[in-house]
């Protein structure tokens, strides 16, 4: 009888096989594997070796071992089997039992169940990875931001004072022409801070009440120039039902409209660009507007309008326009934030249209008129006033310098860190105190805080401070007046609203 | 006569000791995890410094995350521990002084060496010092992927079984 036929006849599940103590085989049924007699056990697979580990301990009687869940393996033939080893004194019985079909089953669940766990700890480890990478990505943008903006409020500030000397007609337009380059570097640090706040959810809708038509006559005021200078028309209209102050982010609007309109005359070289603004609908205080922007621009091939929101999307590259690709995903993000809609159709050589919906709300009560900005002077016109700057940065401290000694109402000192400034005080009264935040030794906030709470009632500790950082945040902001300080204000800055700033603090405290 | 030495791969599920093992054995690496159930075995030969063989007959076994569900069977007559813990996962090494008591206690002379897996997916450099803060001590870090340190590590193992 063959091998196959045994099988078939005898018990197909278990074998037994007797073996010496040297490990020969003495006998076996054959019904898993076909081990000869004559072979030694410990050929036939290493876990038998276990054998000779038992026998070296083996003292009388009978011992006997179980494992379970073994897998043997002859050739091809693989069998998961649960084994006993009875160790006696002239020989060793060695029972296989085979419960591959019913370890299979076993290891369909486990498998199941092991794969889950690893793949719930890949998903948190990849959300790990992205969080970590997100937040070096943020702070990365908030330092280089910090690192650009510094030396950016110098060269805008020194071609401010630049332009105030007497220049030649030559030297006027190279001027110009570094003030407009760095405002467009200012732009593009603001297009990539606003970008990293969007995706990390720090940008916050601030609703206000505005008059609305200023704002579409701000952008008719500036397009309409910039319509006159490329040769080409700029038509707004305004739907009269419109409400004349609506509440909505007044700074979010703008940067949607203002960026779209910048985008449609960098791509319209002969035409018109128009701003079309009507009411969709209005229910109870709520209504939605409409901002149609359209122009007879380059236009859009159909395949890039899928990706015409995408960061760092660009098309036109052969017409050498300048950009980052990230002014649309603002928008699209920006109009998402705000509940809003956006549309775009293009043709190629035609033009683009964006149709933008934005949802407003607005008083039922009579509207009140809106506050002006209060105009500060200085309490005493011939009087001088003392400024202490503390600042660390020796272009920074020229230029604030030059731009309050050229004003003509204020005495300078300038301190390098926190301690120099408290050191100065100490000394010499001040009427006002030009903070940077960060400063070596004792930052700008820890100064404020020493200064505000170490001096009592005297002098020192009620002079007005103004907090300056190339980090223009509204959580800088806040952390400025908390400190301790009256205002706060962002690098690079305008020269007459750091006059502004400084006179109206004066003329508070001189009114206190 | 052939010298021959048991030892027995331990540690959580899915840290890689199938891996570890195949990438000894057959030099061979999968990226498919398949669940080890039981235990399996195979034998390598390895040549000694002294010129001597040794077969090194290791048992893979199916993971636990309490080494106190490992088949004590599967344990008996060993030479040498290798707990294998993924570096990538906490879980797999938290208890791992814990463990490494139990076995101890229960094994008193078998050797205990102890793996830390998946080096390829970690910066080793912060993985050094991330297992130095947790008091976490690695004879080797290994990776079965790339091999890297795997045949040194076994190399070094027979070595010490065998002195």
């Amino acid at each position: 009888m063959t091998y196959q036929e045994e099988k078939l006849i005898f018990n197909q599940q278990t074998q037994c096989i007797i073996t010496a103590h040297d490990g020969e085989i003495k006998e076996t049924d054959a019904n898993i594997f076909s081990w000869k007699t004559g072979t030694s056990i410990y050929d036939a697979h290493p876990f038998f070796e276990i054998i000779k580990g038992f026998l070296e301990t083996f003292e009388e009687d009978e011992d006997t071992y179980n494992f379970p869940c073994i897998h043997l393996e002859e050739g091809k033939l693989e069998k998961i089997c649960d084994v006993t080893i009875k160790i006696k004194v002239d020989e060793v019985v060695i029972l296989l039992f085979d419960y591959s079909s019913k370890y299979h089953e076993l290891n369909k669940i486990a498998q199941q169940k092991n794969e889950s766990v690893l793949k719930a700890k890949e998903l948190e480890l990849k959300n790990q990875y992205l969080i970590d990478k997100e937040k070096f990505k943020n702070s990365f943008i908030a330092n280089i931001n910090h690192e650009i903006r510094t030396p950016l409020t110098s060269i805008l500030g020194f071609v401010e004072v630049l332009e105030k000397t007497n220049l030649n007609f030559e030297q006027e337009e190279l001027a110009r022409i570094i003030k407009r380059q760095s405002l467009h570097l200012n732009s593009l640090i603001e297009d990539m801070v606003d970008i990293s706040k969007i995706e990390s959810g720090k940008i916050k809708i601030v609703d206000e009440r505005f008059l609305f038509v200023n704002l579409i006559e701000g952008f008719e005021e500036t397009y309409s120039k910039l319509a006159e200078s490329k040769g080409i028309e700029f038509e707004t209209y305004i739907d009269p039902n419109i409400q004349e102050y609506l509440i909505g982010d007044r700074t979010r609007v703008f940067q949607i409209i203002n960026n779209i309109l910048n985008n449609a005359f960098k791509f319209t070289e002969e035409g018109k660009v128009s701003l079309s603004v009507t009411k969709n609908f209005q229910r109870t205080n709520k209504l939605s507007i409409s901002f149609k922007i359209e122009d007879t621009g380059l236009g859009i091939h159909k395949e890039d309008l899928e990706n015409i929101f995408d960061r760092f999307t660009r098309f036109n590259r052969d017409k050498q326009i300048s950009g980052t690709g990230l002014g649309l995903a603002i928008v699209k993000n920006l109009v998402d934030l705000l509940d809003g809609e956006i549309k775009v159709t293009s043709e190629p050589d035609k033009g683009t249209t964006f149709d933008v919906k934005l949802p407003f709300k607005f008083e039922i009560t009579k509207a009140k008129p809106e506050k002006k900005k209060k105009k500060y002077s200085l309490p005493e016109s011939k009087k001088k006033f003392r400024v202490l700057v503390v600042e660390d940065e020796e272009a920074t401290q020229f230029l604030i310098m030059k731009v309050l000694i050229s004003h003509g109402s204020f005495f300078v000192d300038v301190a390098m860190n926190g301690e120099q400034a408290i050191s100065y005080m100490e000394r010499r009264n001040y009427d006002l105190v030009l903070m940077d935040l960060q400063l070596s030794t004792i930052d700008g906030y820890q100064a404020t805080h020493m200064i505000r709470k170490n001096y009592g009632d005297t002098v020192i500790s009620e002079v007005p401070i103004i907090g300056f950082t190339a980090k223009a945040t509204e959580a800088e902001r806040d952390k400025c007046l908390r400190s301790g300080m009256d205002d706060f204000i962002a690098k690079p800055f305008e020269q007459e609203d750091l006059i502004h700033k400084i006179v109206k603090q004066i003329a508070k405290k001189a009114a206190s | 006569m052939k010298l021959s030495k048991k030892v027995v791969l331990l540690g959580h599920f899915g840290v890689g000791k199938t891996s570890l093992f195949r990438r000894f054995i057959d030099n061979e690496f999968s990226e498919d995890y398949k669940v080890t159930l039981g235990v399996q075995i195979k034998k390598k030969v390895v040549e000694m410094p002294d010129g001597r063989e040794l077969s090194m007959i290791i048992w893979d076994t199916e993971g636990h995350t309490d080494i106190e569900d490992t088949r004590k069977s599967y344990l008996l007559g060993s030479n040498a521990f290798i707990y294998v813990f993924d570096l990538t996962r906490i879980d797999t090494y938290k208890n791992l002084s814990e463990d490494l008591d139990y076995l101890t206690k229960n094994h008193p002379k078998v050797i205990i060496k102890v793996i830390g897996n998946k080096l390829d997916l970690v910066n080793e450099k912060e993985t050094l010092k991330n297992l130095e803060e947790l008091n976490v001590k690695a004879d080797c870090l290994t990776s079965a992927k790339t091999n890297k340190n795997v045949q040194d590590f076994f190399s070094e193992l027979a070595t010490e079984i065998t002195a």
